[in-house]
């Protein structure tokens, strides 16, 4: 009896605390899309029921924003990054993991270091670099610094630490050259941290503001979280708009994590079981 | 794999060398005027309509109006002058008034003087005094934040007010009415922000006065104007006549509901009061209310902004004689933006024109414009200087001691003692 009220009343903390927890999570996103269906003075007065400007507010962040561009341009960032970042840093992963040699640690106590340097005090150099080589306004500058990343190395040398080295040693057996072996052999079986890896790159680059914001320059190269900045500083930002603006610039985002949901909480678990 | 990579390969170099050999063109093209602005339905489409209309006469300059959020214009610029990397930078930027001198001090010989160019007599003198530096001006004055009272006529009447009342106030009857309509109607007389110092500040100029002298040295221990200010921002809040808001929406929220009488902003606000179309005939202008010490006007300033030439740019001629044809000389075209996005520019004598004379049934018929017009002459010049937005951090921090009843001497001692230990 007793122990059966101490189980319901701790269920009931239990539920109401995640409950609690959850709704914090979800009430942002709840009120986005509510406030895409209201106009801006509603959405000031705190109105939290569905209104009906979700078809002006489409409308006027089609006319204010030329949407197709703004998306094909945010796309080609993203997926340069995505793939080019997952390419050279897991390589890098690998060859940390794999490559014995004196001064590996170094190099790489080194590389982990810059994590702590924040990047609003890179900017300028970098800045300066992109300038003397021609490269502002484009979106190469925007992909190329991001590429060689401490944290994916660090991710991707970290699970490759359980990638069993005798699978290399057979592969060698059988006489597959280094590149070979991580191509076919270390490649698909790190699947699942190659899928964790692309929706945190993928995540990162689509939501990058500061450098691309400093380094385009035209409204032809803009990405989308510039526009929506540039859509919410206004005197009087149209608040509905806003709101239409955020939940397309989310959609891509949830897209990619419903459908690789099941890998992504495998690789956080590890590739190799 | 491999084969994949060597058939594409030729192929993205191609692209590559195609996408930059396309940039080099569109660099190459001359005469097109690119312009940095913060505000899609404002200033960007201002400058859109100042462009079209230099393009009509001269075909062969185009514009270019890129447009960022404010504070990201203010990062790029920064970025962009200290790397020295000229090209990176537009030919035409809009500066907020408050951080001209910032820019102008902290970067000497990046913006291009127009003293001998436009004739800055016509514009409103404290715009001007705004963008001197040693004898120079730099800048085109654009828009101004010449501040007004904002009043609900019914509710003053239901309180047994007349707009003959509203006239020539001083701050110590503001209150006095503020709480005879909060008795009589229920409703406070003004929102107003804690955390957010534009009061104050519209006060402190209305007196002639700043943060910072005329020579830039931090003026605040011996500054009338401030601590007139602050006392008059504590009686408000002392006699709780104030409905507090939370941040500029929530600021906004006040009037928009309906739930104060009163709104005492730059004109700029002019727009967000008329959204409101039940509101229609219910608003009054006003002056704002004098401090009432040696120097006190009705007018003041709040907020504004400026366009500034690159002293780098390829098409610096060109930028200068399209903003003095239009900005400086252009009436229609004054017409044109109040009509439209209501925007009050700093041309004195864009008062002529149709659109400033037209009586606005809002406000019931009154000739709204032409009293901001002659408010705007009226506006005391001061130096904004370097570091306002430091200051302004330094009194807000001071505001909530201060509706605790903590001295004005002793507020303004610590705003001192903040603000030195900022700008070391």
């Amino acid at each position: 009896m007793n122990t059966s009220v101490t189980r319901n009343a701790s269920a009931v903390f239990t539920y109401g605390f995640l409950g609690l927890m959850a709704f914090l999570s979800v009430f942002p996103f709840i009120w986005m899309v509510l406030g895409a269906t209201n106009s801006s003075i509603d959405i000031i007065k705190g109105n939290l029921l569905p209104g009906e400007a979700l078809a002006t507010n489409v409308g006027n962040f089609f006319t204010l924003v030329n949407v197709p561009l703004v998306f094909w341009n945010s796309a080609k960032v993203t997926i340069l990054a995505t793939v080019l970042t997952l390419a050279v840093s897991s390589l890098a992963g690998y060859g940390f993991e794999m490559f014995r040699s004196r001064q590996r640690e170094r190099v790489y106590r080194v590389m982990l270091l810059t994590l702590m340097i924040p990047f609003a005090a890179l900017m300028i150099p970098l800045f300066i670099m992109m300038g003397k080589s021609g490269l502002i306004n484009t979106h190469l500058a925007v992909v190329l610094p991001s590429i060689g990343s401490a944290f994916v190395i660090f991710y991707f040398r970290q699970s490759t630490k359980a990638f069993p080295s005798e699978l290399r040693d057979a592969a060698k057996v059988d006489g597959l050259k280094e590149w070979q072996i991580f191509l076919f052999i270390y490649v698909p079986v790190m699947r699942s941290t190659y899928a964790a890896a692309f929706i945190i790159v993928f995540m990162t680059a689509w939501n990058n503001y500061l450098w691309p914001l400093i380094v385009l320059q035209s409204n032809e190269t803009k990405t989308i979280t510039l526009v929506i900045s540039s859509l919410a500083s206004a005197y009087y930002p149209d608040y509905g708009v806003v709101m239409v603006g955020t939940i397309l610039a989310t959609l891509p985002t949830l897209a990619v994590f419903f459908f690789m949901q099941r890998q992504f909480v495998q690789g956080m678990l590890g590739s190799v079981k | 794999m491999d084969i994949l990579a060597r058939a594409y390969l030729p192929r993205i170099a191609g692209l590559a060398l195609a996408s930059a050999s396309f940039l080099a063109v569109t660099a190459a093209e001359a005469k097109e005027i690119t312009i940095w602005c913060w505000d899609p339905n404002f200033n960007v489409a201002i400058m859109k309509e100042a462009g079209a209309r230099y393009t009509k006469k001269h075909a062969d300059v185009t514009f270019n109006v890129v447009d960022f959020a404010k504070t990201d214009v203010e990062q790029k610029l920064q970025t962009g002058l200290a790397s020295g990397t000229a090209d990176a930078l537009p030919d035409i930027v809009l500066i907020e008034d408050y951080g001209a001198q910032k820019y102008l001090q902290s970067f000497p010989g990046a913006f291009a003087p127009l003293s001998g160019t436009v004739d800055y007599s016509g514009f409103a003198p404290y715009k001007v005094e705004v963008m001197t530096l040693d004898g120079q001006v730099y800048g085109m004055p654009f828009d101004s934040g010449v501040t007004g009272l904002y009043y609900r006529k019914d509710y003053l009447e239901q309180a047994g007010f007349k707009p003959e009342d509203m006239q020539n106030l001083t701050w110590d009857r503001f209150i006095e009415i503020g709480r005879q309509v909060e008795t009589k109607t229920g409703k406070k007389m003004m929102g107003l922000d804690p955390n957010d110092a534009g009061l104050v500040r519209i006060m402190m100029q209305s007196a002639g006065q700043w943060y910072f002298d005329k020579e830039g040295k931090t003026n605040i221990t011996g500054n009338a104007a401030l601590k007139a200010a602050l006392e008059t921002v504590g009686k408000i809040m002392q006699a709780d006549i104030y409905k507090a808001a939370n941040g500029w929406s929530d600021w906004v929220g006040t009037f928009t509901s309906g739930d104060v009488a009163t709104v005492m902003a730059g004109v700029w606000i002019t727009g967000t009061v008329k959204a409101q179309p039940d509101q229609a005939g219910k608003w009054g202008v006003a002056p704002i209310p004098t401090l009432g010490i040696e120097g006190a006007t009705h007018a003041s300033n709040l907020g504004g902004s400026s366009w500034y030439v690159l002293e780098s740019s390829a098409e610096k001629a060109e930028a200068i004689d399209f903003l003095n044809e239009i900005y400086a000389k252009d009436i229609d075209f004054y017409q044109k933006i109040l009509q439209e996005r209501g925007a009050v520019g700093s041309l004195l004598a864009a008062r002529g024109g149709a659109a400033y004379e037209a009586a606005d049934p809002f406000f019931g018929g009154e000739k709204v414009w032409q009293n901001f017009s002659d408010w705007l002459a009226k506006v005391p010049s001061v130096n904004y200087g370097v570091f306002t937005n430091e200051a302004d951090l330094a009194v807000t921090a001071q505001l909530p001691a201060l509706t605790q009843g903590m001295p004005v001497d002793e507020a303004l001692k610590a705003i001192e003692s903040e603000i030195s230990g900022q700008i070391q």
